[in-house]
């Protein structure tokens, strides 16, 4: 049996997920980006290599997306994320039907990709080169109201007045309109609450760039927050699919092309 | 297709909470953001919070008379049973539910009222709208609420006051809008309740002259952004509700002048703000002013100082008199850019900045409204021959043009200190 590796090497995280021939997953592992974005790679890839008891031979093809995709020399190949966000988006929603749009929301960026039936990219939208309404935003909320990122969703649904929204998504500006809210004494549940609007309304201006349509797929790791995709719903207002592990889909589907790429080399 | 069991709101919970977030957004700010804030304006915020947050409906019972504009007189639909409830809106959300149905470069006050009545989402929702043929974007938006269902009459509006033809016309007008309401209402209009009508309306309006006596002083007790809020909420709330929360008002103002509590920095300068309306929730320009240390001490709007500077006149108190002088308030005394000459604005504007001290005037109309467009040529000259520093700008209803439009005030206001200085 031969293995494949999607590396998909983020701003905030480095994601790899291994599949066999038949494109099923097998394993996937996420750490830290932190400083050293190839060495901290290749430690994760032996990790997960040694946890699935396979060794680094058995790996046919290796696949690195991602925004530091070119930094991993090792790599068979490296693809654009849109692509292997796209692929992996199909594959893994493969049993709730047809996946049109994926809005994706990063450490440091976010987009909404569009699909045709084929699942090829027909058309995409990034946000601007600032990190406003993206994973790191929440981070800096989370801190400022003394919390871990994971409670935000708690919070959310907890909110029992109206919404207190942020002005800008901008992560420096923003921590002070919440400093702001802060000291006037508001309810921490409301002003989360208003932070996830404030990113939904924005994400949603995204997708409105490429069209919405029905079937929205939802991943990166704020898909994890069930608060925010609870915002994205209400102000899309259609449900929209949240895969189990939402923060491996693009290296799955780099690691997915690695089957393709390799047998189509080899034959 | 989710995963995740929640809810999805309907359209109509999600026009609300889009709503309540703008509401709240700017009573918090109003609430928090400056300095020595007045107690009995807690009524008045309170109210707003209860209507655009809580959707709390204040006249079960009662038959709510739709009016589109201020020419539809208050006072005969009180004599017939009614409430008034002015559907001119303010509301962000409504104006990009509007935009879908009107011209793109519509006025947004037209597209969010427009867009309320399609959303058909009231909490006082009206039982008849009656339309006066003012402005054209007014006149033809009639016809798309109709389209939608509502039971709306136009009322005929001259577009010219210094006829006496014209005032004949719009005298007949009025009499025909009393024909139809007292159709509506099943009540014949009477002496007795037009003039307790026209007494009542008269004592708000003194309370507003009132009001206003405060910030003619050097010590300006309250913001320019709290009596917009408190005139805007005579567009919808009990009328006798008002008359109390504004007396209180009066009463701590008095203490506050007294004991020279002032809401503004120690030179912020005077200004006197005219053209489009700002409507709540859409203060965006006269918070930008008070947040870059101006204060509005007057204004020649028709969301505020239009509706109360000018007082029914009658001379004797039977019901043909009365019709008359409620008439020509609605014409003579209006200064809207409707009209083909329209030098009362002019001469208005001059007369707030001579009796309010003000030091500049702030010139806004919304893009799309051609009227408030187009005359701002005249009222610049004019002000210039006055030697009346003023700031001409344009703006809409979207929550993000905020940075251009504060620098440009921010300069306008800091040349106006410059000036003072250079005077001393």
């Amino acid at each position: 049996m031969k293995y494949f590796a999607g590396i998909d090497i983020g701003s905030t995280a480095i994601k790899i997920s291994i599949v066999d021939e038949n494109k099923n997953l097998i394993g996937s592992k996420i750490s830290a980006s932190g400083s050293m974005f190839y060495k901290y790679a290749q430690e994760t890839l032996d990790a997960l290599t040694n946890e699935l008891e396979l060794n680094n031979n058995n790996i046919a093809y290796i696949v690195a997306t991602g925004y530091g995709r070119k930094l991993y020399k090792e790599a068979d190949e490296n693809i654009s994320e849109i692509t292997a966000n796209a692929i992996g988006a199909r594959a893994a929603a493969s049993e709730f039907g047809e996946i049109k749009t994926i809005i994706n929301i990063g450490g440091q960026d976010s987009k909404a990709i569009s699909l045709d039936s084929e699942g090829n990219v027909v058309n995409f939208a990034m946000n601007d080169r600032c990190a406003a309404g993206t994973g790191k935003f929440l981070d800096v909320v989370a801190l400022k109201l003394e919390m871990d990122v994971n409670m935000l969703g708690e919070y959310h649904f907890r909110s029992q007045g109206t919404p207190l929204s942020v002005s800008s998504t901008c992560a420096v500006f923003a921590e002070s309109e919440i400093i702001g809210l802060l000291g006037n004494d508001h309810s921490i549940e409301d002003i989360v609450c208003g932070v996830h609007y404030s990113i939904a309304k924005r994400i949603v201006k995204l997708v409105k760039r490429v069209g919405i349509k029905e079937g929205v797929y939802f991943d990166g790791g704020p898909a994890l927050n069930a608060g925010l995709v609870n915002a994205i719903e209400n102000e899309l207002g259609q449900r929209i699919f949240v895969p189990k592990n939402p923060q491996i889909t693009t290296s799955f589907g780099a690691a997915i092309m690695g089957v393709d790429s390799y047998n189509y080399e080899n034959n | 297709m989710s995963n995740i069991n929640h809810n999805i709101e309907s359209p109509k919970e999600k026009q609300n909470r889009h709503k309540a977030m703008e509401a709240i957004k700017l009573l918090n700010t109003l609430r928090e953001d400056f300095k020595a804030p007045i107690k009995s304006m807690e009524y008045f915020y309170d109210l707003f919070e209860r209507v655009h947050c809580k959707h709390e409906s204040l006249h079960d019972g009662k038959t709510k008379i739709g009016t589109m504009c201020i020419q539809i007189p208050s006072e005969i639909i009180y004599a017939l049973d009614g409430v008034p409830v002015r559907l001119c809106n303010g509301f962000y959300t409504d104006d990009e539910i509007g935009s879908d149905l009107m011209p793109q470069k519509a006025c947004p006050l037209i597209k969010a009222t427009v867009g309320h009545f399609a959303s058909g989402n009231f909490t006082d929702k009206p039982d008849i709208v009656f339309s006066p043929t003012t402005c054209d974007q007014k006149t033809k938006a009639g016809t798309t609420i109709e389209s939608f269902g509502y039971k709306l009459i136009d009322i005929d509006f001259p577009r010219t006051k210094e006829s006496e033809a014209s005032r004949e016309y719009w005298r007949r007008s009025v009499k025909q809008f009393a024909v139809e309401l007292s159709k509506f209402q099943g009540k014949k209009l009477n002496r007795t309740d037009l003039r307790n009508a026209i007494k009542k309306i008269g004592y708000a309006q003194s309370l507003y002259h009132k009001l206003s006596d405060f910030r003619k002083k050097e010590i300006v007790p309250i913001l320019g952004l709290d009596v917009f809020l408190v005139t805007n909420a005579f567009f919808f709330d009990k009328i006798d509700n008002w008359i109390e929360a504004t007396e209180k008002l009066i009463s701590e103002l008095e203490i506050r002048a007294k004991e020279k509590i002032t809401v503004t920095g120690k030179a912020s300068p005077r200004i006197v703000y005219t053209g489009s309306p700002p409507i709540f929730p859409n203060y965006k320009i006269p918070q930008i002013i008070e947040e870059s240390d101006g204060i509005i001490v007057a204004d020649e709007t028709c969301s505020s100082n239009r509706m109360f500077n000018d007082m029914v006149a009658v001379d004797e108190w039977n019901i043909y008199d009365m019709m008359d002088s409620i008439s020509d308030k609605y014409l003579k005394a209006c200064t809207c850019p409707i009209f083909t000459k329209n030098e009362d604005r002019i001469r208005r504007v001059v007369q707030l900045v001579k009796e309010y001290k003000a030091e500049g005037v702030i010139y806004q109309a919304f893009a799309g409204c051609t009227v408030y467009e187009m005359e701002q040529r005249s009222v610049l000259e004019a002000m210039e021959k006055e030697g009346i520093p003023i700031l001409y700008l344009e703006s809409d209803y979207s929550p993000s043009q905020g940075g251009q439009l504060s620098t440009r005030v921010e300069a306008f206001i800091e040349s106006l200190k410059t000036r003072r200085r250079k005077k001393k």
